[in-house]
């Protein structure tokens, strides 16, 4: 049996997820951001809730005599490079221009647009957005440390693969063949519709 | 009859552990009557499973709110369709439908092969039954959707706005039902070790299976990719969420062996790789409902609050161990019984698909699992992302891209030049003349033109294909185009189904490099303003607001606008985007509120409008979105779909006279010659 105030606990903390889709992962990851974090407004009557408290304030003094740097296509850019930081998996520009109910991604813009307008280059408002919420605020893992290990696994187990095929069948070719089994011989000389004819022969497409 | 589902649900795992249990004692032994007590335990562990299926149905359909479940999933107020689909929107509800689908499957699959794998069949059944065990177990112990309640709620939750879609409704089963159909060739693939019985006998039952299953994983993937972009409103359809990317790796898996089984049937070789992918692809699709169910992805720590994690992770390592250790014991049985001829061959070249699919499934389980690798060794948490996938997977993507041309190209055994000449020629140029075209018209983007020349390339091999195929019947018989093309794919349905599932495929990847042009724009709108913007084929467009609207339905408030949109100054019509609060019966609000996307679809352009917020009375915050050539992925996954049925098709055997005519011909024509069927 479950008491009344399990039931709605679960029910606030996403347990009563949905079954497959982004959607479930939202909504599995309000489950269990809410499981660590308290500070999480327990609203029984929102099962896709977000972690509406997770935006940090990412501030810098202005450079003197700031001007921006960035264009706006260029601040939006910067900003499909920042992962909001409520759950939903986007990043900050798609979660701000489509989601109106989420609070972190327009905090985290006004951050950016702060950061632009205090006179700071690109790399300086990503690299102050990792000190706040850590690496994870980014869409992808920068290319540096344990990270390199992401980036370059998959490449170099395909070039192995490919590797190890060339060589299994250059000594599988070169294996002398089994008992019973019969070469074929040379390639016979025949006309394209010959060759079509034997083709569907083979096939069966002759068959009623 | 929910109480009797409730006990039928335990009755259930009494009848599989004892359908297990004699089972592989039945084959150990050797004891007939054994294996068919097993046989029957499995059947009845069906009924039990449906019964206690109905019983939950029958709670949904009542509105027995009574039941955690049923007052967690569903509402008074909602589509009676959604609450059937209420079944398996939920943990336990879902895990018990895979328990339903694999009883099912298992059904099927033992009832039909009964008597010809008669030394297969103890060993299939009880692994079908051991699957059983484990999701009935913890289906009974860790997420039970007979639990009650100890007050009785007015009303029930609902189910979320979002996911009373059509689309949403028929999704999940579907991907299901591809992951569980993954559960047969791995049961009659460790029965193939078990009984050291590793000869054809179990390719026919495995590649049906394997077949069944990425055929609903096609559905079920192309599904979600609609739902995802006519529902959540982001702009796109797919986003290497783990989620998603957990429905991808069977796929993968599956195609992989799909194609890599050719070689095995015709040449006798890859027996060992071909059991290695049957069961990993059984594995990620355990992997993927773990995936989705444990929460283990966000955060490792997550994962032992979950209440199936660690069911999960003890049954998938013990899986693997098993398979492993039977593979390593049978090493022996899986030598190649022939040899290799060329390394310019279908062999090869299919040796490399292979490569690259599983290339490709390795690069995003790599990227799913990356995130709990990182935070286990570093404690940094990190996000793989889009960009990440992106990198990695694009120029895969190309490459097995260009081997969905070569491959069919390639004869058998061994190509000679004139071979490679003669069927490269034509698709080639067409690729190039692509390119060239592409390039004058001022693409310059290197992927997106590579892209496009390959998807002329393997148009060209596809039609090549068909074209000789056609024509050779049509000089034999006398056919006319419509009746000789009809014949061909009829009597090889193997191979002209895989070549519109190839043409489904270049759709898919010509709609995919066509988001390299898609164009945001952010705008705010006072009614009676207007935004002009290029679309990224040069067209202007004109949007100008219609206001903002509200309207309050019993079972929701919405927020429209209305944008009329002009194209080249011609009039295309109003395009209307919502957003939704859903409301219960005493009109509190109901979930977060949802996008209503406006979507305006042609050929060769999607118009995306969001209306993502609204300022004072009338200022609308919008996003309008172009995305190129988007809706080639659906008509790419529904002739995907046709292919595969085409294959699916059941076949009547081949007449064995035939067969030796076959053999006689094949043997007398050059070996480069043979484009042998697919």
């Amino acid at each position: 049996m479950t008491s009344r105030r399990q039931f709605f606990a679960r029910i606030a903390t996403g347990s009563a997820a949905i079954a497959l889709g982004r959607g479930d992962s939202a909504a599995g990851a309000q489950q269990r951001g809410a499981m660590h974090d308290s500070n999480i407004v327990r609203d029984t009557t929102n099962l896709f809730a977000m972690d509406q408290s997770a935006a940090r304030s990412v501030r810098l003094p202005p450079k003197p005599n700031a001007t921006p740097l960035l264009t706006s296509a260029q601040r939006d850019e910067l900003e499909h490079r920042l992962r909001c930081q409520c759950g939903c998996t986007l990043d900050v520009y798609t979660c701000r221009t489509t989601d109106f109910s989420c609070q972190v991604s327009p905090a985290m813009h006004s951050d950016v647009m702060a950061l632009v307008q205090g006179g700071y280059t690109a790399q300086d408002i990503i690299d102050a957005f990792v000190s706040t919420y850590g690496e994870r605020v980014l869409m992808a893992p920068k290319k540096s440390g344990f990270n390199l290990f992401a980036w370059f696994t998959p490449g170099v187990a395909i070039v192995v693969g490919g590797v190890l095929i060339a060589a299994w069948l250059r000594r599988w070719r070169n294996e002398p063949p089994p008992a019973g089994v019969a070469r074929i011989g040379a390639p016979v000389d025949a006309t394209e519709e010959e060759l079509a004819r034997l083709d569907a022969a083979v096939r069966g497409d002759d068959r009623e | 009859m929910i109480l009797i589902g409730e006990l039928s649900l335990w009755v259930a795992l009494l009848m599989a552990a004892w359908s297990m249990t004699v089972s592989y004692a039945g084959g150990a032994l050797r004891r007939d009557d054994l294996v068919s007590s097993g046989v029957r335990g499995l059947y009845a562990t069906f009924a039990m499973v449906l019964l206690a299926s109905i019983g939950l149905w029958t709670a949904l359909l009542t509105k027995d709110f009574s039941l955690e479940y049923v007052a967690g999933h569903i509402s008074s107020t909602m589509p009676r369709v959604y609450i059937f689909t209420a079944f398996w929107s939920g943990q336990a509800g879902s895990m018990l439908f895979w328990a339903l689908i694999l009883s099912m499957y298992g059904t099927i699959a033992i009832a039909t092969s009964r008597s010809r794998n008669r030394e297969l069949v103890p060993w299939a059944t009880g692994t079908i039954s051991a699957i059983l065990v484990f999701f009935v177990a913890t289906t009974c112990f860790k997420a039970n959707p007979f639990v009650r309640l100890d007050f009785l709620p007015a009303d029930g939750r609902g189910m979320n706005p979002q996911l009373q879609n059509p689309g949403m409704a028929i999704h999940p089963p579907n991907l299901y039902l591809g992951y569980v159909a993954t559960a047969i060739p791995f049961a009659f693939a460790i029965a193939a070790l078990f009984s050291r019985r590793l000869d054809a006998e179990w390719l026919g039952v495995v590649r049906r299976w394997t077949l069944l299953s990425w055929f609903f994983l096609t559905i079920g993937i192309i599904l979600g990719m609609w739902w995802a972009y006519v529902e959540l409103g982001w702009g796109g359809y797919w986003a290497w969420d783990p989620v998603e990317n957990s429905s991808f790796l069977p796929w993968l898996t599956n195609t992989a062996f799909l194609h890599s089984i050719m070689i095995q049937e015709k040449r006798g070789m890859l027996r060992k790789w071909n059991v290695v992918l049957v069961v990993v692809s059984f594995l990620l699709a355990i992997f993927g409902t773990f995936i989705t169910r444990s929460g283990v992805i966000e955060s490792v720590h997550s994962f032992a609050q979950s209440p199936v994690g660690p069911w999960f992770a003890t049954f998938f390592f013990l899986a693997t161990g098993v398979t492993i250790y039977l593979v390593g014991t049978r090493l022996r049985d899986l030598e190649a019984k022939v040899e290799l001829e060329s390394m310019v061959s279908r062999e090869a070249a299919f040796l490399y698909n292979n490569l690259v699919l599983v290339g490709i499934a390795f690069a995003v389980l790599w990227g799913t699992v990356f995130p709990i690798l990182s935070e286990w060794v570093t404690g940094r948490k990190i996000t793989v992302g889009p960009p990440f996938f992106n990198t990695v997977n694009i120029p895969l993507g190309l490459l097995l891209l260009a081997l969905t041309g070569i491959g069919p190209l390639i004869a058998w055994r061994r190509a000679s030049v004139s071979n490679l000449k003669r069927q490269f020629a034509s698709p080639a140029l067409l690729g190039v003349v692509v390119a060239v075209g592409l390039f004058a018209l001022g693409m310059r983007a290197p992927y997106v033109l590579v892209s496009y020349a390959l998807c002329g390339f393997v148009t060209g091999t596809i039609v090549q294909e068909f074209y000789k195929g056609v024509r050779a019947r049509q000089t034999i018989h006398e056919e006319s185009l419509i009746t000789a093309f009809t014949h061909l794919v009829a009597r090889n349905r193997r191979r002209y189904g895989g070549y519109i599932v190839h043409a489904g495929i270049v759709m898919l990847f010509a709609a995919f490099a066509g988001l390299a042009f898609r164009t945001e724009n952010d705008v705010t709108l006072k009614t009676g303003e207007a935004f002009d913007v290029r679309d990224p084929y040069g067209h202007q467009w004109r949007f100008i607001s219609q206001g903002v609207s509200t309207s309050n339905r019993p079972d929701r408030d919405v927020i429209a606008v209305g944008l009329e949109a002009f194209r080249d100054g011609k009039r295309v019509g109003i395009i209307t985007s919502e957003k939704r609060q859903y409301l219960d019966t005493q009109h509190n609000a109901l979930f977060t509120p949802i996008t209503e996307v406006a979507i305006r679809s042609t050929a060769k352009l999607d118009t995306y409008v969001v209306l993502a917020g609204v300022r004072g009375n009338d200022i609308a915050e919008l996003r309008v979105t172009f995305n190129p050539l988007v809706v080639w992925v659906w008509i790419g996954g529904f002739i995907m779909m046709i292919g595969g049925l085409i294959v699916m098709w059941p076949q009547a055997e081949r007449r064995p006279v035939q067969a030796g005519y076959a053999a006689t011909i094949r043997a007398a024509r050059a070996p480069a010659e043979i484009p042998a069927g697919v």
